[in-house]
């Protein structure tokens, strides 16, 4: 069913059921052979579970790529104490809009997921964190859960196999951090969403102090299929490293922008050119980020050669991210969403690190001098200085965020900078946060 | 700016569909009216809504309100994790978190008023102060910024009569800047209150607006 647009390049998996109303109904669901992977993981114990995800070769789907077998596998064997899993649909990395979809389009395919998760490692409580924005994504779920409750599904007991799984639901309140997953953490538990520092890593001190697991929704998603069809089926798709499925949310430029599921290793090329209908109003391409905001910008010429998968964009100097495939065409002002994307991570810095703390707030600064027309080229060697302290030397990522687009846009179209520094005249209409 | 052609079954509508219910809108009843009590517990806690009718004055957590709070309490394990939603419960009802408010929580979860004032004050979706009866979060952030964003906030400035952060006068609108909203496909995306407005331009503004009062409550 198409949702909003459809291409015949699509290999669906997770994404089977968008645009489908009826797909939210449990006994749709079930009708639809819905829980009869979970029924199978019960048959075969957490062991197996763990080693048929493992042979999937399926990796994290929240950006950092993680192998999702070898990451439940580090999980203690024996439960001394109570274990969680962690459910992580606080979507909000720029440019990517693929989670809500899961969610409210197939809510049943994510608490599925979820019960294999927990089963396979042992917890007893889920917790699904939902972005607070989400009021349509979190209804729905809700509704999704109290079904799953009254059919059996969920709770004492599950389909009578003597396992006792909860699922509960949390609304986050508006803050991108808690997308890291000691944030997440640190914010379920009711504090602020300041990521941690690790070690200890979750599965031996994660929620409440106790060994916890924490996935993506479309990772979670995936795994029903994994257990129902075996972890060779979905490496038929895909590269060696990268194998199987993924949900590229293309937006900016493109004809038709959207949500479209393909084999990893797709060429970014084909994706924009034959996939998203090409350029809008026939205009060039000029820039790509790949990942989401996070990871670095590609120029045209990267963009011809690189295949979307995690070594892919290594291979071109960037990141797979979260594959949100930000398409920028040849009248964008580079300067101007570069300082947006900074403005952002700024008003996000949960501010416990100085150079993550200052660095964005000075970074922003000094984008918009420049993007105001005062700026002078010294800034720009500034900018490279300053961002290159603040890679690796905070608790969490988001710092090394804010470097990844700046550095980039200034190695890749320093013209662009230049041109509004000899110009000395503002680059356009710019509103304050 | 894209002329995406579907007609979106979620809250999630394309501005010209923004005459149809809630239900109409998704072409299901799946959801339907949610309990005030909060329905089963699992789900307790995501219940809160942005309502345009607000009640500054209103009881917190008294009698359905109580209920909700009770189930929310039983699905962790310490009672400061309880702390996001019954924030967000407070907010529900008096549309916005008040330093009274804050006060009034942290007595009922044993924790210290500094250390909710901390907390409420790190996530941006409570409202630290009254708002319209309508809060309209435009996406700025680069997707839909991409697709012409500034222009979208400029015009529900203009037709509103007022300024980035203010309400304006009939206490109706205030109108911020919101970051990416997860809808980078549908740009230009904007949150009024619970809904998402997707694919919204410039020129369906007023119409949003107009229908908007006319609607009243909600």
């Amino acid at each position: 069913m198409a949702y909003p647009f459809v291409s015949d390049r699509e290999v669906r998996v997770v994404s089977t059921h968008f645009g489908d109303p009826l797909q939210r109904r449990i006994d749709t669901y079930v009708e639809r052979g819905g829980y009869g992977a979970l029924k199978k993981a019960f048959g075969m114990g957490p062991t197996d579970v763990v080693d048929v995800v493992k042979s999937s070769g399926l990796r994290g789907r929240g950006g950092a790529g993680f192998p999702t077998g070898l990451k439940w596998s580090f999980m203690p064997k024996e439960q001394t104490k109570p274990h969680y899993l962690l459910c992580n649909a606080d979507e909000s990395e720029p440019g990517t809009f693929k989670d809500r979809e899961l969610i409210r389009w197939d809510p049943h395919q994510l608490i599925e997921g979820c019960l294999i998760g927990a089963f396979a490692i042992r917890a007893s409580h889920i917790y699904i964190y939902c972005r607070g924005e989400f009021f349509e994504a979190n209804q729905v779920l809700a509704r999704a859960v109290e079904d799953a409750y009254a059919k059996g599904y969920a709770g004492k007991n599950i389909m009578g196999s003597g396992n006792d799984i909860d699922i509960t639901v949390h609304q986050g309140a508006g803050a991108y951090i808690c997308g890291e997953e000691t944030g997440l953490m640190n914010s379920l538990e009711g504090k602020r969403g300041q990521p941690r520092v690790k070690p200890p890593f979750p599965a031996a001190v994660g929620a409440f102090g106790m060994p916890s697991t924490i996935n993506n929704v479309e990772t979670l998603c995936a795994v029903p299929h994994i257990v129902s069809n075996g972890g060779e089926w979905y490496r038929q798709w895909g590269s060696e490293k990268s194998p199987g499925t993924k949900l590229f949310c293309v937006s900016g430029h493109v004809r038709k922008p959207g949500n479209y599921e393909l084999p990893l290793g797709f060429p970014l090329s084909e994706l924009i050119e034959d996939v998203c209908g090409g350029m809008r109003d026939g205009n060039a391409l000029k820039a790509v980020i790949p990942g989401g905001s996070s990871v670095p910008i590609i120029n045209a010429e990267e963009v011809a050669r690189c295949n979307l998968d995690y070594e892919g964009c290594v291979a071109v100097g960037t990141m797979l991210g979260c594959a949100s495939v930000i398409v920028m065409d040849d009248t964008t002002n580079i300067v101007k969403q570069v300082r947006r994307m900074v403005d952002f991570y700024a008003h996000e810095s949960c501010g416990q690190c100085t150079p993550c703390r200052e660095g964005s707030a000075w970074t922003a600064q000094i984008m918009r001098r420049i993007e105001d027309g005062k700026g002078t080229a010294a800034d720009l060697d500034t900018l490279m200085e300053m961002t290159q302290e603040m890679v690796g030397t905070t608790i969490c990522v988001l710092s090394d965020s804010v470097a990844a687009p700046v550095q980039s846009a200034i190695e890749k179209f320093r013209p662009d900078f230049m041109a509004l520094i000899e110009a000395n005249e503002p680059a356009g209409v710019a509103y304050h946060g | 700016m894209s002329d995406v052609p579907f007609k979106n079954p979620g809250w999630a509508g394309n501005t010209g569909e923004f005459d149809l219910t809630e239900d109409q809108v998704r072409g299901d009843d799946f959801v339907g009216e949610r309990p005030k009590h909060g329905g089963h517990a699992s789900g307790a806690g995501t219940m809160p809504y942005m309502l345009a009718g607000k009640n500054p004055e209103g009881p917190l957590f008294e009698g359905e309100y109580q209920e909700r709070f009770e189930k929310i309490l039983t699905r962790y394990p310490t009672k400061r994790a309880a702390l996001l939603p019954t924030l967000a419960l407070a907010q529900e009802i008096r549309g916005h978190v008040s330093p009274e408010s804050m006060d009034r929580v942290a007595e009922l979860l044993d924790l210290s008023p500094a250390y909710v004032r901390g907390v409420s004050t790190f996530y941006t979706m409570y409202n630290k102060r009254p708002v319209g009866r309508y809060l309209v979060q435009v996406c700025t952030n680069i997707s839909c910024n991409l697709c012409g964003a500034d222009e979208v906030v400029e015009a529900f400035l203009n037709y509103t009569d007022t300024e980035l952060g203010r309400t304006s006068e009939d206490g109706n609108f205030t109108t911020i800047e919101a970051e990416c909203l997860a809808a980078c496909g549908y740009p230009t995306c904007v949150q009024i209150n619970s809904r998402y407005y997707e694919n919204v331009t410039p020129a369906e503004v007023p119409k949003i607006i107009e229908h908007l009062k006319a609607k009243g409550g909600d």
